[in-house]
């Protein structure tokens, strides 16, 4: 039996659930398909600059993950692919995927970044730049991201002169030390038929410009940021180098994060979204070792530091990092054009008074959304758009062979995506082993 | 010098422009060619191209190549690229080394004069090294394929469950005289509603029935050896003097004349010392409570078809293992008497003595009622030995608020009149089961938030609940019939398995695991995992799901696995030299370092598949004997040599 | 002192955090200084007291040994040894008339190369002004043949 591939797997989405899957099934000798929308794995957590309780670099725990990917023969990585379809058929499900053209031959591109440099559509011609959330702005071929893998170019047809006029620029193809570029790069369908699917899309965040959510000023004040953004201010990777300035360039007196948008609210998500109070936390510490000497408050509901290692990091926060803490909500965000600065309208529920506080930013801790793919409402496992699932196994759907892991079941913080990862690989393997040779594997 | 006749080749990779347009790579290969030893020395556009690798393969065939120098790019890259070439040509892939010009050289500096000599520099350090590399082979290992759970709680089951599943040979042992652990206490599961009894129930029936299950309850791991693929463990296993023969008739309690309280019924009411766990408890048979037996033989009398045996004596059985399991579950906090009122009267009792009052099965038979009287105000108090308390762990026990909240629901359900209290701190449902929160609100719970511990006051037939309610800042007073202390998670045992299994524990008191974050389900031992609460507080959900994990680790270490490989860059010993001071063994952080004897010297050794290889036994040997494959003294002394231009 | 001096400075790195970092510093074109050799290890704490000491004999003018930060390391604790070698190492160097500065132990995580060149710039500004470190050995040595004598 050594080195036979046991099966075949689909692992749908490469963030940390879905690498986690990814890379247990390929060490229990699965062949993986790790398909992945975007053009480089890593999801969220690659964004992230430091990780809750731990401080962890996100990135420090996170890349050996992701190069492990890259090494390991039995995965076959899909990037810039969707699933548009699966179709039950017998024991097998048959996948239809739809590849989005990179335009850059990834065996022959290294990475080395040169069409990047001479890129002609950059700044005004550019678009934002996704990994920092639009904070800055890429090129029309670019890297995602510096970590990213794989580490091979990609062309973003929608603002590439060539790719646009069909004709001019193509600078990228002469400097291109490696004869990588290659626009003449079409969309591909691909069919796979596999023997189970691990489904670990992810989660969206609720849009903060929502017309419930517009008392919070985003989108209007400049300095009202999302938490994700705020994230990428405090990386060294991100759109300031890792300083904690404003977009005028100066440095923050006071920061001021808000809790629950969108989350734990009637009109919008009912439910809580987990991960936030935490990382607001987390961010909180952040910007107090980037700058000690910040005012940084969090207006919260409850906090819940339910985790392993969340309560101690809660008390240090507020007795060693001197973070206030304020149980409230926010009535509203208005700006005082004359100090440039923005005043932030809450209730202090534990003085049970109307209180105004100026301040220089907000962070807004966004509630998240579960992102199902529509092949999963199709094969009829979600219900109330959310994914149903066998009470007793919280990964296992009614139709065999089908498991949903991470964000997509419900909010999930990475050590809970981490394990339900490597649980659905041991799902995968129940599954099959058992469909395939019951009594061949009943060896004692 | 490894050997009088070293032949070296030296591959300078332009990467396009990336190297070749900063550093001037025709010097540094004209450069690298003029160092003795080297044989060759060559440039190209991309050494890790098809074509770039096969000049390297080439030159090892034909110029027999003892050593390769590669300069490129990181070794994050393509180290692994080359080494495979390395192999692939017949040479030991570990005679070659990789010399970073481009993230630390090219890219980074902008003086091509400069550039070229830090190049030339790094290149000539790196010949030194490979100089005094040896070639080295894989650890190869035999692996058995069968694995010990330790506890049968959710956690140790779910685990349990898959690996057996999957075909390989399980053990599954539990400390208690059944199988099922803290759930099977549980009357109702938040927030799916099943009897924690009936959640348990088809996972053991399904267990006991594989042919490559074993299961042995009454006992416990109290030695370890070996490591990962070939655990030698040794079990105490505690006589239950009960055979199989037990026909669960129940003529044995009926003749014994010992009466404990009964932990299963939370100690509401007592049971014999001899005496059946629980409804449908797996193994099928009575159990006798060794402490509180006086071995007076009635029951021995008693019994029908002679299935009691009290003559029995422990038993020690050695199992030889691949991978272990550790799901030992947690302890429920036991408030101290007078903690909260508890102990001074009936009427102030634990979340899991609700359990089961709320419990048809339990001694009420379901109905919610306190000394024959239905408790019309009750006061829940939450966090008790999570954060308030005497005895706390200063950590959230994670599920108990969702519990309260699902709690407070069925009361309401079976006597909608109560007026429920629920004392907190933070409400922390978390995720979905915020809506059990709403629910409760919707429904008429009152939430009384505190900063301060509340106080509880019994005088006799009456029940003062004292607390500031921190959110209108009064003080309140609430007279109940009924005070709820929801208890949390405490580590179970944690003490004796860090130190049987050479673990250790985070602040709270849980067994610590190898990364919080991203390796949750591993223990930093290799081939020692981690499932559950003996974690940290879970659910019964997250303890499903993490015990699934811990065998997915399992799994892909020994399912259809016949040995296992790992690198060779690990610590290893010159017995010779060793003077047996030990000084390494207290450096290991893995445990890798055990002590031998040589005849009647004393010398320390090296398990090479404990050793996760960063050489700080290697940094602290006093006398030069413990060495680190790969980043050996002589090999980086060769490289610190060179660094000042000696070159060797 | 020449103005055309430039301190030749040995780094030994981690594997996991700070060979990462001075690789970030790369991929992001970052300048760092060119007076700087890194040499990789596994962990910091592998690196053993004797090839500082070598590398200050054969004419190193700085060492810096970087690690993960406290709590970080890979193989859980390795950099406080390095923490604990590097103290009583720097303790020595001062009885041997070296300048303890010229030893540095620094926590440098993957995501830092901006930590990685301001520390290796920093360090090169500062053997700058210390001068060469040649001249100062010679004269221990020296010191010392007497005191044999």
């Amino acid at each position: 039996m050594e080195g036979a591939k046991l099966g075949e797997v689909a692992v749908v989405g490469g963030g940390i659930a879905g690498i986690q899957a990814a890379l247990d099934l390929a060490d229990t000798e699965f062949k993986v398909y790790l398909i992945e929308r975007s053009p480089s794995i890593g999801g969220r957590m690659a964004q992230l600059d430091k990780t809750f309780p731990t401080l962890d670099c996100a990135s420090c725990i996170l890349t050996p993950k992701m190069a492990e990917v890259l090494r390991k023969d039995n995965i076959e990585l899909l990037t810039l692919a969707e699933v548009v379809d699966v179709i039950k058929n017998g024991n097998k499900f048959k996948l239809t995927i739809k590849q989005r053209p990179r335009y850059v031959d990834t065996n022959k591109c290294t990475g080395c970044g040169t069409c990047v440099e001479k890129c002609t559509a950059r700044g005004k011609l550019g678009a934002p730049d996704e990994f920092n959330e639009g904070l800055s702005t890429r090129t029309a071929v670019y890297i995602p991201f510096p970590q990213a893998v794989p580490k091979k170019a990609v062309i973003d047809p929608n603002i590439c002169l060539r790719l646009r006029y069909k004709r001019g620029c193509g600078i990228c193809e002469k400097v291109c030390p490696a004869n990588a570029i290659n626009f003449n790069d079409t969309e591909r369908i691909l069919n796979l038929t596999v023997d189970a699917v691990i489904v670990a899309t992810g989660y969206k965040f609720i849009d903060p410009r929502l017309p419930e959510l517009s008392i919070y000023g985003y989108g209007k004040y400049p300095e009202v940021y999302t938490n994700i953004e705020f994230e990428r201010i405090l990386d060294a990777r991100g759109p300031t180098g890792g300083a904690l300035i404003k977009k005028d360039g100066s440095h923050p007196e006071r920061i001021v994060f808000i809790q629950c948008v969108g989350s734990r609210h009637y009109k919008i998500n009912p439910y809580c979204s987990a991960y936030c109070c935490m990382a607001s936390i987390k961010q909180a510490i952040l910007a107090k070792e980037h700058e000690p000497k910040v005012d940084v408050t969090i207006l919260y509901m409850d906090i819940r530091a339910y985790g392993k290692g969340f309560q101690d990091f809660y008390n240090r926060a507020e007795n060693e990092y001197g973070i206030r803490f304020i149980k409230g909500r926010t009535a509203g965000i208005t700006e005082d054009p004359s100090k440039k600065k923005l005043i932030v309208k809450y209730e202090d529920v534990m003085r049970g008074t109307i209180e105004t506080m100026e301040t220089d930013m907000v962070v807004l801790a966004l509630g998240i959304v579960p992102n199902i793919p529509s092949f999963l409402n199709r094969l009829g496992v979600v219900r109330n758009g959310r994914v149903i699932t066998r009470p007793g196994d919280p990964i296992s759907t009614y139709v065999d062979g089908i498991f949903v892991i991470g964000a997509t079941l419900n909010p999930t913080d990475i050590p809970d995506a981490v394990l339900q990862g490597s649980a659905a690989a041991a799902r995968v393997t129940e599954h099959v082993l058992r469909r395939k040779t019951p009594f061949e594997v009943m060896r004692s | 010098m490894r050997d009088k006749d070293v032949r070296i080749g030296v591959y300078i990779c332009h990467c396009g422009t990336n190297i070749a347009g900063i550093v001037d790579v025709e010097e540094v290969a004209r450069y690298a060619s003029s160092i003795p030893g080297v044989v060759v020395a060559r440039h190209y556009t991309f050494m890790c191209s098809e074509t770039g690798q096969n000049m390297i393969k080439d030159d090892i065939k034909n110029l027999k190549l003892n050593g390769v120098v590669v300069a490129a790019c990181s070794p994050a890259l393509h180290e692994v690229t080359f080494k495979n070439a390395v192999k692939e040509a017949g040479l030991n892939p570990y005679l070659f080394e990789m010399v970073n010009i481009r993230e630390h050289c090219s890219w980074t500096h902008t003086d091509r004069r400069l550039a070229t000599e830090k190049a030339k520099d790094l290149v000539r350090m790196a010949i030194a090294k490979v100089k005094e590399l040896e070639p080295l082979e894989e650890v190869k290992a035999e692996v058995v394929n069968s694995v010990l759970v330790v506890g049968s709680g959710v956690a140790g089951l779910s685990a349990a469950l898959t690996l057996a599943r999957a075909g390989l040979t399980v053990y599954i042992i539990d400390k208690r005289p059944v199988l099922g652990g803290f759930v099977t206490r549980l009357v109702n599961i938040a927030p799916i509603g099943i009897r924690g009894r009936e959640f348990v129930k088809p996972m053991i029936d399904e267990l006991v029935e594989m042919p490559n299950v074993k299961v042995l309850t009454n006992a416990e791991v109290i030695s370890v050896e070996g490591g990962v693929g070939n655990f030698k463990v040794r079990i105490r296993q505690r006589p239950t003097y009960i055979s199989d023969l037990c026909t669960l008739c129940g003529y044995c309690e009926k003749a014994c004349p010992i009466e404990v309280p009964n932990e299963y019924e939370g100690k509401l009411t007592m049971r014999k010392a001899i005496y059946l766990p629980f409804k449908e408890a797996y193994p099928p048979k009575y159990v006798i409570d060794e402490n509180a037996c006086t071995k007076c033989g009635k029951c021995i009398d008693a019994c029908p078809v002679k299935a009691i045996d009290l003559s029995v004596k422990e038993r020690y059985i050695d199992l030889n293992v691949g991978a272990i399991i550790i799901a030992v579950g947690h302890e429920p906090y036991e408030p101290d008497k007078g903690e909260f009122g508890y102990g001074l009267t009936r009427r102030v009792i634990t979340s899991l003595q609700l359990e089961r009052l709320l419990d048809e099965e339990g001694p009420t038979g379901g109905r919610f009622i306190i000394d024959g009287k239905v408790p019309k105000t009750i006061v829940f108090i939450s966090c008790v030995g999570s954060l308030i308390g005497n005895k706390t762990t200063n950590a959230c026990s994670r599920r108990c608020c969702s519990t309260i909240t699902y709690d407070t629901l069925k009361i309401l359900s079976k006597n909608p009149d109560s007026h429920i209290y629920i004392l907190y701190r933070d409400i922390r449902t978390y995720g979905f089961e915020e809506e059990l929160y709403w629910k409760a609100l919707e429904n008429g719970v009152v939430f009384v938030k505190f900063e301060e511990p509340p106080k509880v006051e019994v005088m006799g037939d009456k029940i003062m609940v004292y607390v500031r309610e921190a959110t209108i800042n009064k003080n309140i007073v609430i007279p109940a019939d009924l005070v709820v202390l929801f208890v949390g998670m405490t580590p179970s045992n944690a003490g004796e398995i860090v130190r049987i299994f050479k673990l250790s524990r985070t602040a709270d008191g849980f067994i610590r695991e190898a990364h919080l974050k991203l390796r949750p389900a591993e223990t930093p031992t290799e081939g020692i995992f981690l499932a559950g609460a003996a974690a940290g507080p879970k659910g019964v959900m997250e303890s499903v799901i993490h015990g699934a994990a811990a065998a997915s680790k399992a799994l892909a270490l020994l399912l259809n696995k016949k040995y296992i490989l790992r690198e060779p860059l690990v610590a290893k010993v010159d017995e010779e030299l060793c003077s047996g001071c030990l000084i390494c063994v207290g450096m290991c952080p893995f445990n890798a370092i055990s002590v031998k004897y040589v005849g009647e010297r004393r010398v320390a050794t090296v398990n090479p598949l404990l050793c996760m290889g960063c050489g700080t036994c290697a940094a602290a040997c006093p006398s030069g004997a413990m060495e680190h494959n790969g980043f050996k003294d002589k090999q980086i002394l060769a490289q610190v040599r060179a660094f000042a231009g000696v070159v060797v | 002192m020449s103005s055309e001096y430039e301190p030749k400075v040995l780094m030994f790195t981690c594997n996991w955090c700070s060979y990462a970092a001075a690789d970030l510093a790369g991929t992001s074109r970052m300048k760092t200084p060119h007076n700087i050799r890194i040499v990789r290890v596994m962990c910091s704490g592998r690196v053993d007291p004797q090839f500082i000491m070598e590398a200050f004999a054969q004419g190193a003018d700085g060492v810096i040994v970087s690690g993960c930060h406290p709590g970080d390391c890979h193989y859980m604790e390795g950099n406080y040894k390095a923490l604990r070698r590097m103290l009583l190492l720097r303790k020595l160097l001062e009885q041997l008339g070296i300048e303890p500065e010229r030893l540095r132990l620094e926590w440098i995580s993957a995501s830092e190369a901006r930590k990685f060149v301001e520390i290796t710039t920093d360090t090169v500004e500062k053997l700058r002004k210390l001068g060469p470190l040649k001249p100062r050995l010679d004269y221990v040595r020296k010191i010392m043949e007497e005191v044999v004598k």
